[in-house]
């Protein structure tokens, strides 16, 4: 761990290709708080659930971004979940307001543990969450996020999961945005017959950013993927969606389906979506979507021919067209929670 | 109750005039029919009549009740107690039917300073009606109109006028599409909401229709204004010989 100040240059800029709509250097400063140290995240853990601070210099991967958590991060939270755990109980985490934050969750044989993030940064705030999780056969990992940053706030939250065989991954990922904010999920599935879902929905207002990517790596046969993320774009902000399924000789039998739909409520609001298949298995089902398009203007007029008034037919009908990425929901509670917050978003 | 006076109307950014000149009084109380070629204007009237973005104004005058209608927003009007039945009537995913019907009802309430109704009085009425419309409960669950059959959505269009009781009521070719039961049934509906002080102004192509709705009036729609008018029985005669005679 050093105790220089963070070097903007080490920061991804526009030119690096996974970063092409999501230029962190261009959007970060030295004034950002918690450009050069580490976070202090906030658990609440499920009875059972144990947790350590690990000092370890190991990285599982070259990304400039996991590099800079692991120079500034300190030491990593380390979340063991027993074999065969489960709890009604979900293991909560906040207090990822500024700063880099290393976190690491084991998910033992046929356990299954819940995770509801908070992600809501600090006015000025820079936040660089690196986390790794691992399920291991039979394991699963429900995790649900719900991010809002202040208009300055810069956050990139990545997550490397590691699945293996029989795992099942959830994931629910609810974005307000920010000044510059991405949502990276990388899924290497290394045992068959995983299922994962890997949905979200993000609401930009103001000239806030958020980059929803995804890399799902698939060597192993059997596996079924379902990802659907919508967007919600008005005013100057910006929505990135960059979506991959990397299907690998040995992953026979892979069914995989790739959606994400957008809505541009204003002529100045931008989307950006990369969605690929990379296929190498010759036995499977994969598929992409991606759609651009504005609230229907007839079905806008239906409404308002009942009585409906124009900015509430106007948050009817885009609420209904985000919410149903989070209708696979278990948590009822939950699920409603992440709706009243897009309502309050619409109003 | 609604006064039309030398209406005309363009559409294409005014660059295709549809209605030139068209007056037309219903007085509350009456049932006015309107027949008419396809492509005569009638459901740009209706259009007209409740704002629909596109269709534009380009002369004359409309009141509900002394009320200008053409200065207001859709919404205005409808909470004024205009309804229009859809010739299409629109799919809204996401938004269950009864979801949809009760933001609509509360937000006429809201706009004529009337109390909201609370949800089990209003969950009370939309089953009971739903029932006398033999309408399946699981619709009302489903987001409206979406996957139903067209008879499906004019039934539907029928349960929504039912429901808020509307002051003036449109019904353009409700009747398409309907096989005899549910005409029978729409029509009884109908029927029922015939009062002293509510108007109707009913489009169709069809004598049929208006054998169950006996109209006060029946006027032709032709040359973008009314080019004849009787009563009852006039639209047998239309439907007899045809609308050549009424041709621009
Ligand atoms: N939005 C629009 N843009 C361009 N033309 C339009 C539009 N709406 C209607 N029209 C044209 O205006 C004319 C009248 O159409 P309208 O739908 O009012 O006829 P109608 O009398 O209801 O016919 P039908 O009996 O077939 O329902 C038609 O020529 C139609 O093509
Ligand atoms: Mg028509």
């Amino acid at each position: 761990m050093t105790h220089m100040p963070l070097k903007l240059d080490t920061l991804p800029t526009r030119r690096d290709e996974a970063w092409k709509w999501t230029d962190v250097r261009g959007r970060v400063d030295e004034s950002a708080a918690g450009l050069s140290v580490a976070g202090l995240p906030k658990f609440t853990l499920p009875e059972g659930v144990t947790i350590s601070e690990v000092e370890t210099d190991d990285l599982d991967t070259d990304s400039a971004m996991a590099k800079l958590a692991r120079n500034f991060g300190g030491k990593v939270w380390t979340i063991a979940v027993p074999e065969g755990f489960s709890s009604e109980t979900p293991l909560i985490i906040e207090g990822l307001n500024r700063g880099h934050i290393r976190i690491r969750i084991d998910i033992a044989k046929g356990a299954s543990l819940s995770v509801i993030e908070h992600h809501a940064g600090d006015a000025g705030g820079f936040v660089n969450i690196d986390m790794t999780v691992t399920l291991k056969a039979e394991a699963s990992f429900d995790r649900t996020i719900v991010h809002s940053d202040p208009a300055d706030c810069v956050r990139i939250a990545t997550a490397h999961i590691t699945a293996w065989n029989d795992a099942k991954v959830t994931q629910h990922a609810l974005s307000f945005g920010g000044a510059l904010s991405r949502i990276e999920t990388r899924l290497a599935g290394m045992g068959k017959h995983i299922e994962a879902t890997l949905n979200g929905a993000y609401l930009l207002d103001d000239k806030r950013h958020c980059d929803m990517t995804s890399y799902i790596d698939l060597a192993v046969p059997d596996c079924t993927i379902r990802q659907a993320v919508k967007g919600v774009v008005t005013d100057k902000s910006r929505g990135v969606f960059q979506g991959k399924f990397h299907v690998r000789r040995p992953a026979q039998h892979t069914d995989a389906e790739m959606r994400h739909d957008a809505l541009m409520l204003s002529d100045t609001s931008e989307i950006r979506s990369k969605p690929e298949l990379e296929i190498y298995a010759d036995d499977v089902a994969c598929a992409h979507g991606n759609t651009i398009g504005q609230l229907d203007e007839s079905a806008l007029f239906y409404m308002r021919q009942r009585g409906i008034g124009l900015a509430e037919a106007r948050a009817l009908l885009t609420e209904a067209f985000v919410a149903d990425v989070f209708d696979d929901m278990d948590d009822e509670e939950l699920r409603e929670s992440l709706l009243v917050k897009i309502r309050e978003w619409l109003e | 109750m609604l006064k039309i006076n030398n209406l005309s109307a363009a559409v294409d950014d005014g660059q295709k005039t549809i209605l030139e000149g068209l007056s037309l009084d219903i007085p509350a109380g009456e049932v006015h029919a309107i027949m008419g070629p396809n492509g005569a204007g009638k459901s740009t009237l209706s259009y007209v009549l409740t704002g629909r973005d596109g269709y534009d104004v380009t002369g004359g005058d409309v009141t509900l009740d002394g009320d200008n209608l053409l200065d207001m927003d859709p919404e205005e009007r409808a909470a004024k107690g205009m309804f229009l039945s859809f010739q299409y009537p629109l799919e809204i995913p996401g938004v269950p039917t009864m979801t949809f019907l009760k933001t609509a009802l509360n937000a006429q309430r809201r706009a004529r300073g009337e109390e909201e109704m609370a949800a089990p009085e209003f969950l009370k009425k939309a089953r009971a009606l739903a029932k006398e419309l033999k309408m399946k409960p699981e619709m009302l669950k489903r987001p409206l109109n979406v996957g139903f059959s067209g008879g499906e959505k004019k039934r539907m269009e029928i349960f929504q006028m039912m429901m808020l009781e509307p002051r003036f009521i449109v019904m353009d070719e409700t009747d398409s599409g309907l096989d005899v039961d549910a005409l029978r049934i729409v029509a009884d509906g109908v029927n029922k909401l015939r009062s002293p002080d509510r108007g109707m102004l009913i489009i169709t192509h069809y004598q049929r229709l208006l054998d169950y709705i006996v109209p006060d009036r029946v006027h032709v729609l032709s040359g973008g204004k009314i080019a004849a008018s009787g009563d009852a029985d006039f639209a047998k005669k239309l439907e007899a010989e045809g609308y050549d005679a009424y041709a621009a």
